[in-house]
């Protein structure tokens, strides 16, 4: 449990009671270990990884283990998410010839996407990709595949060659290549992994700032008007997150397929 | 019957794979300017501040930093600016083109 969570389940803390209003804070992202094995300490964020990780193995494989013609039931919802991501991410960035990236980027946002949602869920509470740890190894993968990409199809020279934008006058040029080096080795995916982390952390925030002033202004008081207010504005956050959540898992795996295509062709 | 392996060939499709493709397009180019005005910060701000540490000349980071961010919004708007720059053809396979 969060800290500030803990400050109002330990008592009366409400308006008028002389005691303030316990903001969320970093303490808010920070857990107690549920379990330690030696120097390993075993967190909320870490099950929630795990939970997250094993829903979309279940989801995919109680829905294709026994592919039939006619799709029934959970073949169909999966069928679904498959032909969204391909159709609305994949093709368009890397069409057809792209289909062999499918499982990747299907595998990628409904990851993402279902640890975005764990926001939502009543006890879990908490997006993990909000603790900026969870979303660096993502985009080390997405980096990585992006660059062998790159250097399979291109070669080494031809692919920093293919990054250098030729088409401008000389002199520019060669004020344009730190730049252009600097964005592509170390901006784009920094942007990557930061824009996720940052929009879940904020989220987070945002639903904590609400819900722990709805049950600190509820009390006997005019302080009850306001909690009806901050309860209203809760659930204005949750339908936005709601929106988020899937947009956030949507931006990184069209990006994701962006830089896929960038890797396999020339970008200029 | 299944749906996956179906390709887009009426003329809904092919207009919500046109409009995909945008969208696609769009993120791609709004996140490469956001990328090039960082990257042309901190690489001229860094190069101010290796001039600026080595003559003693604080003043020097953040005026390379202003350098980058000009270099940066003249490059965004010599590349992307003109009409047309970014405008693309929709992907043949992606209309059911043959």
């Amino acid at each position: 449990m969060a800290g500030d969570v803990r400050v109002l389940a330990s008592g009366g803390c409400h308006i008028f009671s002389g005691c303030g209003y316990p903001a969320p804070s970093l303490d808010s992202f920070m857990f107690r270990p549920l379990f330690s094995v030696g120097s390993f300490h075993f967190t909320k964020p870490m099950l929630i990884a795990v939970i997250c990780g094993l829903g979309v193995i279940a989801f995919f494989w109680a829905a294709f283990h026994k592919p039939q013609l006619i799709p029934r039931g959970i073949q169909n919802i999966g069928e679904i998410g498959i032909l969204a991501v391909r159709d609305q991410i994949l093709r368009p960035s890397l069409g057809k010839r792209g289909d062999t990236y499918l499982p990747f980027l299907v595998s990628l946002f409904f990851y993402i996407w279902l640890m975005n949602l764990m926001e939502l869920i009543p006890v879990l509470q908490f997006p993990a990709m909000s603790r900026i740890g969870f979303v660096w190894p993502l985009v080390f993968i997405v980096y990585f595949l992006y660059l062998y990409l790159g250097f399979k199809h291109q070669g080494f020279p031809g692919y920093i060659k293919n990054m250098i934008p030729w088409d401008v006058p000389k002199p520019i040029l060669i004020i344009l290549i730190p730049i252009e080096l600097l964005r592509f080795f170390v901006v784009q995916p920094f942007t990557l992994g930061v824009r996720l982390f940052a929009n879940m952390f904020a989220g987070h925030l945002l639903l904590l700032i609400f819900i722990l002033a709805t049950w600190y202004l509820a009390s006997a008081s005019i302080g009850l008007l306001f909690a009806a207010g901050s309860f209203a504005m809760t659930f204005f956050v949750f339908g936005l997150e709601l929106l988020i959540d899937l947009l956030q898992a949507f931006i990184f795996t069209t990006l994701t397929a962006v830089y896929i295509a960038s890797s396999l062709e020339s970008a200029h | 019957m299944s749906s996956i392996g179906k390709e887009a060939v009426t003329g809904v499709d092919r207009r919500r794979a046109a409009a995909a493709q945008g969208r696609a397009q769009g993120l791609d180019i709004g996140w490469t300017v956001f990328s090039y005005l960082i990257a042309g910060m901190i690489a001229y701000g860094g190069i101010g501040w290796l001039i600026g540490r080595a003559v003693h000349v604080a003043l020097l980071f953040p005026i390379g930093m202003l350098i980058g961010l000009a270099i940066s919004i003249g490059f965004i708007i010599y590349r992307y600016g003109r009409q047309g720059a970014v405008e693309q053809p929709p992907r043949k396979e992606m209309t059911g083109g043959r």
